[in-house]
């Protein structure tokens, strides 16, 4: 079953500043839209090809596919504000409420 | 090993070049530049940066069997693909082939926030790695700087990332330009990496001319490695940049020999210079306007192609095709000469023309077919075009000591005298300054002049000069026929 959110992460390697965005975004995924989301984490080191596809410069990266309009985000991920502002999804956290 | 590049060895312990294939830029260099290392290209908008880069890389691939990765975050590759494809290069057949591969950082659709300062741009380095081993390139180009830097606020993982770039890429032994943005005031050091990360500087840059801009470029830095210094010109034409570097003056240390001569294959006139003109002799041919220079710089080129000695004609005086009619008139097929490669000729604007330029242009042309004859048709045009004495001066003095060098004989047109004829007892008043001035530097002057005497305007030749020859003092009649200039007898008042 698809989920209403789309988010792909991309960091590089296994190094504690991938761990932690990993972390952050789950976490704000987790209190905003449990359930609702889908969060694909992707190594450039492993896949170049895809870093490459999606012209990926930085990491951590989050491209937020679904729902539209697709936004990315640069940065740790450590404020939440910032990250939804960023990928455009304060509006749907409000509707939630 | 590839046999294929020929990379210069390491001069006294330095280190190897490799050409860049820009045509021209290589003599500056010396032979190119220091082979896996990083170099910046600098210059203001519009200098011609982007071209450099695209050439470097093009070149690379197509004459010197290295591929190469374009790292560009400017213009996107379509648009990239697109713009050199007016100077025929064809970039979608090469990356077909695996020899170009693009790192596209081009601006994405959408923007691109940043939520905080902690991130990092090994994804980039990762990427340009990737992109190298996939077409096993050996040359790299980023373009530019300047966008790089504009896309991320924090500068510091900018230049950590650059660190990185460069030093992988020497690590795998890749030559690499990147190009920097250059303002009018600005001195180099913009993000304060340029130069650590750079081995060498290379500045393009644009300079008015009188009447049009003239495009400057000129090896500010090159660690370690020989290179001629100096402003040079370059032109982008239309299948890419032509360097033209200073021709550094030779001694004149020439081959000359005099028991070589050249004949103009007129009887009379050939032994009036005692045999013809010594090889690699530079002869001045002085007279009005209508007087024969042009038809007498004919004939000596007739004459030598029938020898078997290929020839180069400059035209500044006339349009090429005027000079083969006239010469067809006369029964020479310039036009077939031309078809087997024993004719060159080189017709230029001569606006904003500067000695390098022009004698980087004969140099060319002369070593293209083999020449060992050369007309210059006229220096008085190149004079008036656009050099100054002082320019003229030097380009004589550059000029005659490469033919020397070469045992290249030539001869120059020049025109002066008074524009109708010498009264009694003034023949050789005619000499203008000008060519009494240049007479140091040229080894001969054949004199061609105009005599009014009664209703008639009589046409007279002296050989003025003719350095270790015994040639004739005396002033002769000669007539210009069907066929070319015949000499007759002695003139007499």
């Amino acid at each position: 079953m698809s989920k209403k959110y789309l988010l792909k992460l991309f960091v590089t390697g296994q190094t504690p500043r991938s761990t932690l965005a990993i972390e952050n975004l789950r976490r704000i995924c987790e209190e905003e839209f449990p359930n609702e989301y889908e969060l694909i984490v992707i190594d450039i080191l492993k896949r170049p090809q895809l870093a490459e596809d999606e012209k990926i410069l930085a990491t951590p990266t989050v491209i937020k596919e679904l729902p539209p309009p697709i936004r990315r985000i640069i940065g740790d991920l450590s404020d939440k504000e910032k990250v939804l502002l960023g990928l455009d999804l304060v509006g749907q956290e409000r509707r939630q409420k | 090993m590839k046999g294929k590049i020929k990379t210069s060895s390491a001069r006294k312990g330095g280190l190897g070049k490799i050409p860049t294939g820009i045509a021209g830029f290589d003599e500056v260099l010396d032979g190119g530049v220091p082979k896996g290392r990083f170099m910046l290209v600098t210059g203001t908008t519009g200098a011609g940066k982007t071209v450099f880069l695209n050439e470097f890389l093009y070149r690379g691939i197509t004459q010197l069997n290295e591929n190469g990765v374009y790292v560009t975050f400017e213009e996107n590759p379509k648009d990239i693909i697109s713009n050199v494809r007016s100077f025929g290069w064809k970039y979608l057949s090469l990356i077909k082939k695996k020899k170009l591969a693009f790192v596209d950082a081009a601006p994405a659709e959408e923007m691109v926030l940043e939520t905080g300062l902690q991130y990092d741009l090994s994804p980039l380095v990762k990427r340009i790695e990737y992109a190298i081993e996939r077409v096993n390139a050996k040359r790299v180009v980023v373009d530019s700087i300047d966008a790089l830097f504009s896309r991320f606020s924090n500068k510091d993982v900018v230049r950590a990332a650059l660190y990185q770039i460069s030093a992988k890429l020497k690590k795998s032994g890749v030559t690499a330009l990147i190009s920097a943005e250059k303002t009018e005031k600005e001195e180099l050091s913009r993000y304060g990496v340029e130069e650590f990360v750079a081995d060498g500087v290379i500045e393009l840059g644009l300079a008015k001319g009188q009447q049009q801009f003239i495009r400057r470029i000129f090896v500010k830095k090159l660690r370690g490695m020989g290179y001629r210094s100096g402003i040079m010109e370059f032109e982008i034409e239309e299948d890419g940049l032509k360097v033209f570097p200073k021709i550094p003056v030779q001694r004149l240390l020439a081959k000359t020999d005099f028991q070589i001569r050249k004949t103009f294959g007129i009887e009379k006139l050939d032994e009036l210079l005692d045999g013809g003109i010594p090889q690699g002799h530079v002869v001045m041919i002085s007279g009005n306007t209508g007087i024969g220079k042009t038809i007498l710089a004919m004939q000596f080129i007739i004459q030598g192609i029938k020898e078997g000695e290929n020839a180069v004609f400059m035209a500044f005086e006339e349009p090429i095709d005027q000079v083969k009619k006239t010469a067809l008139e006369h029964g020479w097929n310039f036009e077939q000469y031309e078809k087997q490669g024993k004719l060159a000729f080189i017709g230029t604007s001569l606006i904003d023309i500067s000695n390098d330029k022009l004698l980087y242009k004969i140099l060319t042309g002369v070593k293209r077919i083999g020449a060992k004859r050369v007309v210059i048709d006229s220096i008085s045009t190149l004079m008036s075009a656009t050099m100054n004495e002082e320019q003229t001066r030097q380009f004589l003095i550059q000029l005659c000591s490469i033919f020397k060098e070469q045992g290249i004989t030539c001869l120059m047109n020049y025109l002066c005298g008074p524009s109708f004829g010498a009264t009694r007892g003034q023949l050789l008043s005619n000499l203008a300054t000008n060519e009494i001035r240049l007479s140091s530097i040229i080894d001969g002057i054949i004199m061609l002049l105009y005599v009014e005497r009664g209703q008639s305007v009589k046409k007279m030749m002296n050989i003025l000069k003719l350095r270790g020859s015994a040639h004739s003092k005396e002033i002769y009649r000669y007539e210009i026929e069907k066929g070319g200039i015949k000499v007759g007898g002695k003139y007499e008042e």
